[in-house]
């Protein structure tokens, strides 16, 4: 096995399946990354069993020459080190050489490494899918989706389905949920999908979800999703991001969501989130930070936060208010994460008791819910 | 230890506590050989038996089965672990009344300090002869008792007559004491060290004196050090009457061997309930569950996941053990022991006392957990 390639194409290549790669694998050949090389190019694959990465660089790119082989093959290399050495090399061009027990020389400038290599026959094999129930969306639209809904995920291990994001799509509408049952997030979006493809409990954890996020964005196209029984891959230009799914059943969330509310509040994202973050500055040594919204009807709300040991913050926020009065304590944090994910200037607030849950949207944009359920306070 | 005032130890340990509460509980049983523990058909062993049945050479920890063998008659009858923490409770008590400095070991055994007691009895042996007529009056078991100056001593003394018995050690006695000591019955000394030490002609506390402390350290390091000032009378650990328990536990060695988690999933659910209800009534909450699991070859392993909540109920500990048995590969290995105990115990904060700072309950969204 023999090629040459560019380095900055490698380089951008290596760091995207690196993020798959992990050094705590029960599959030692896991802890590397597969390189294969055929007529059209070379293909990178890194995997952690939970989330593969395979990302493809083509010989030509525009008539320009990116890689050159001179003899095809596979191989798997140490990730950490690889990446690391393809980041550090002198010159714009790497070369290439694996003999037959192996072992790998890398040539660039002046540098020379050699590199104990693993037969990638040993490599899982990446599952086939299916592709005729593929649904499009555009890279910018499936990264936004993500950040307005997986910080909504439980982080604890213990807490299953939760641990994801739940996707759904019936007509052509594509739905995000995710909570980790403090707070809700949902987004809803029009995507490209045949008309009688429908998904109803596919759960992405969160990790891969995130991950995804940060590949999404170097890439501007549409993203095809082909969804099987226990997998999900995403295909954008060159990359293919596969994740397992989680196994078990999303709650149903609609029963959740208030349909109306006894306290209608109109803001402005920023001056209230700003608001927040204040109030929080006493509060957020609390494993709960709780802090308080009340509501007094006179065009305005209070944010108050209390601490016995630390002491006490209060401001107001001009709004929109209307219906009843309302005294409400949550966690600041679940606030300020929902808030930051709106991207719209002004939100709305729907509340519907002391000790019900309560809802954020952007003004005038109904594809964007946060829920957030109060602190019952002694 | 206060100065260098000589302090004044008890340690009482219940005769054949289980089987006494079961032989005080049914008249039939009284006189009879009675054995608490798992079923002679089963792989359990003996938890106690009771004097008659030690007559017939059964003792704690042999396998139910070997004492069927040496004694058909017996009466076997499973542990009312219930029961007897509730009788530990009654005793638990009566040990108060004399003194705040209370180590209890287990269900049938404590330490008691009685240097200082609420009685201002100023001689430990008649105070011991006294709580040992108490427990007999109130509950209707025996009790043996050693007096000493530490820890170690007392708890000697109180196994050098048993049943019933009430051994006094003075420091004049101590060595003489010690002396005759089989090195069996001193502290750390298990089979497997006993044996070593035998093999060394270390048979009591005489033998083990004329040993240097480089020796013993070299022998078994720091509980080397331990035996070197056992022997000369040396104990400096205090009663501690505030231990807080650490962790709480359950395991149970199976019939058996079983392969399939489903099969697993009972036998653990049951010792969760056990768990569960121990942490209820000492209103305790954990955050790490570990569960313990020995193959049939004796290879023991444990998984450990730690919670964002302290749990106490049964159905939040028994989804972390689900949790735990996906992270072990059971592929043909039969298992012959499940365990569970919860750790990072803390006390369960109740409403009332919150008068300090504002008490927080995050509301759920589902009604149920996920």
């Amino acid at each position: 096995m023999k090629f040459r390639i560019l380095r900055p194409a490698l380089a951008d290549g290596v760091a995207q399946v690196s993020k798959a790669v992990s050094q705590k694998t029960t599959i030692p050949i896991l802890t590397g990354i597969k390189i294969k090389v055929d007529d059209e190019g070379i293909e990178l694959t890194g995997s952690n069993s939970d989330i593969t990465i395979q990302v493809r660089i083509p010989r030509f790119v525009e008539d320009q020459e990116q890689v050159s082989v001179d003899q095809p093959g596979e191989i798997v290399l140490p990730g950490r080190v690889f990446s690391e050495i393809i980041r550090k090399l002198p010159d714009d061009e790497v070369e290439f050489t694996v003999n037959g027990r192996w072992i790998t020389k890398i040539r660039s400038g002046q540098a020379q490494f050699q590199l104990n290599g693993l037969d990638a026959s040993e490599y899982p094999r990446l599952p086939l899918l299916e592709e005729d129930q593929v649904f499009s969306l555009p890279s910018d639209l499936l990264q936004s989706m993500i950040m307005q809904t997986h910080f909504a995920t439980s982080a604890s291990e213990t807490r299953g389905v939760l641990r994801g994001v739940l996707w759904q799509l019936e007509k052509g509408k594509l739905r995000f949920v995710a909570t980790d049952s403090h707070r809700l997030s949902r987004r809803e979006a029009e995507v490209e999908s045949p008309e009688e493809l429908v998904l109803n409990n596919v759960i992405v954890p969160g990790k891969s979800m995130s991950e995804l996020a940060k590949l999404l964005s170097d890439y501007k196209g549409l993203v095809d999703v082909i969804v099987t029984e226990n997998q999900i891959l995403i295909r954008v230009e060159h990359l293919l991001f596969f994740s397992r799914l989680l196994n078990g059943t999303y709650p149903d969330t609609d029963r959740v969501i208030p349909r109306g509310g006894k306290t209608e509040i109109i803001t402005s994202t920023r001056t209230l989130l700003e608001s927040v973050d204040r109030a929080s500055l006493i509060s957020r040594d609390d494993r709960d930070n709780v802090i308080k919204c009340i509501v007094n009807g006179d065009n305005r709300l209070e944010i108050t936060s209390a601490a016995q040991d630390i002491g006490r913050a209060t401001e107001e926020v001009t709004a929109e208010v209307s219906g009843e009065t309302m005294e409400i304590s949550f966690n600041a944090h679940y606030m300020m994460e929902a808030l930051r994910a709106i991207d719209s200037e002004q939100i709305r607030i729907l509340m519907t008791g002391t000790m019900t849950p309560f809802l954020i949207q952007p003004v005038g944009d109904e594809s964007v819910l946060h829920l957030i359920v109060p602190v019952r306070t002694n | 230890m206060v100065g260098n005032k000589v302090r004044k130890i008890i340690h009482i340990d219940m005769d054949a506590f289980y089987a006494a509460v079961e032989q005080r509980d049914h008249p039939e049983y009284r006189g009879r050989p009675v054995v608490v523990g798992g079923s002679p058909h089963s792989r359990g062993v003996v938890a106690t038996c009771s004097y008659e049945a030690r007559r017939y050479g059964i003792h704690s920890a042999m396998p139910a089965k070997k004492a069927y063998q040496l004694c058909p008659h017996a009466i076997f009858l499973p542990p009312r672990m219930a029961r007897y923490r509730e009788v530990s409770r009654e005793i638990l008590a009566i040990f108060r009344s004399y003194t705040d400095q209370v180590e209890p070991l287990s269900l049938d055994e404590a330490y008691l300090d009685v240097t200082e007691n609420k009685r201002g009895i100023t001689s430990a042996t008649l105070l011991a002869r006294e709580i040992k007529q108490q427990i007999y009056k109130q509950t209707g078991l025996t009790a043996s008792a050693g007096v000493s100056y530490n820890k170690f001593l007392a708890k000697a003394a109180s196994d050098y007559q048993k049943p019933n018995g009430l051994t006094v050690v003075t420091p004049e006695q101590a060595f003489q004491f010690i002396d005759e000591l089989p090195i069996g019955k001193f502290f750390g000394v298990g089979k497997k060290t006993e044996a070593l030490l035998l093999k060394r002609g270390i048979r009591n506390g005489a033998d083990l004196r004329k040993r240097s402390l480089q020796e013993l350290v070299q022998l078994l390091q720091k509980r080397g050090e331990i035996l070197y000032q056992h022997v000369r009378g040396i104990d400096p650990r205090p009663v501690q009457a505030n231990r807080k328990r650490k962790s709480l536990g359950k395991e149970t060695t199976l019939a058996h061997d079983v392969y399939e988690v489903e099969e697993m999933l009972p036998i653990l659910g049951r010792c969760v309930q056990h768990v569960s209800q121990r942490l209820y009534e000492q209103r305790l909450v954990g955050r790490r569950v570990i569960l313990k699991v020995r193959f049939h070859d004796f290879k023991l392993i444990t998984r450990s996941v730690t919670l964002e909540q302290p749990v106490q109920s049964a159905e939040k500990i028994m989804k972390a053990l689900e949790l735990l048995l996906e992270r072990i590969d059971f592929s043909n290995k039969g298992v012959r022991l499940l365990g569970v105990s919860v750790t990072d115990l803390q006390t369960k904060e109740i409403h009332r006392d919150s008068s300090e700072s504002p008490r927080y309950v995050q509301l759920e969204l589902f009604d149920s957990f996920f």
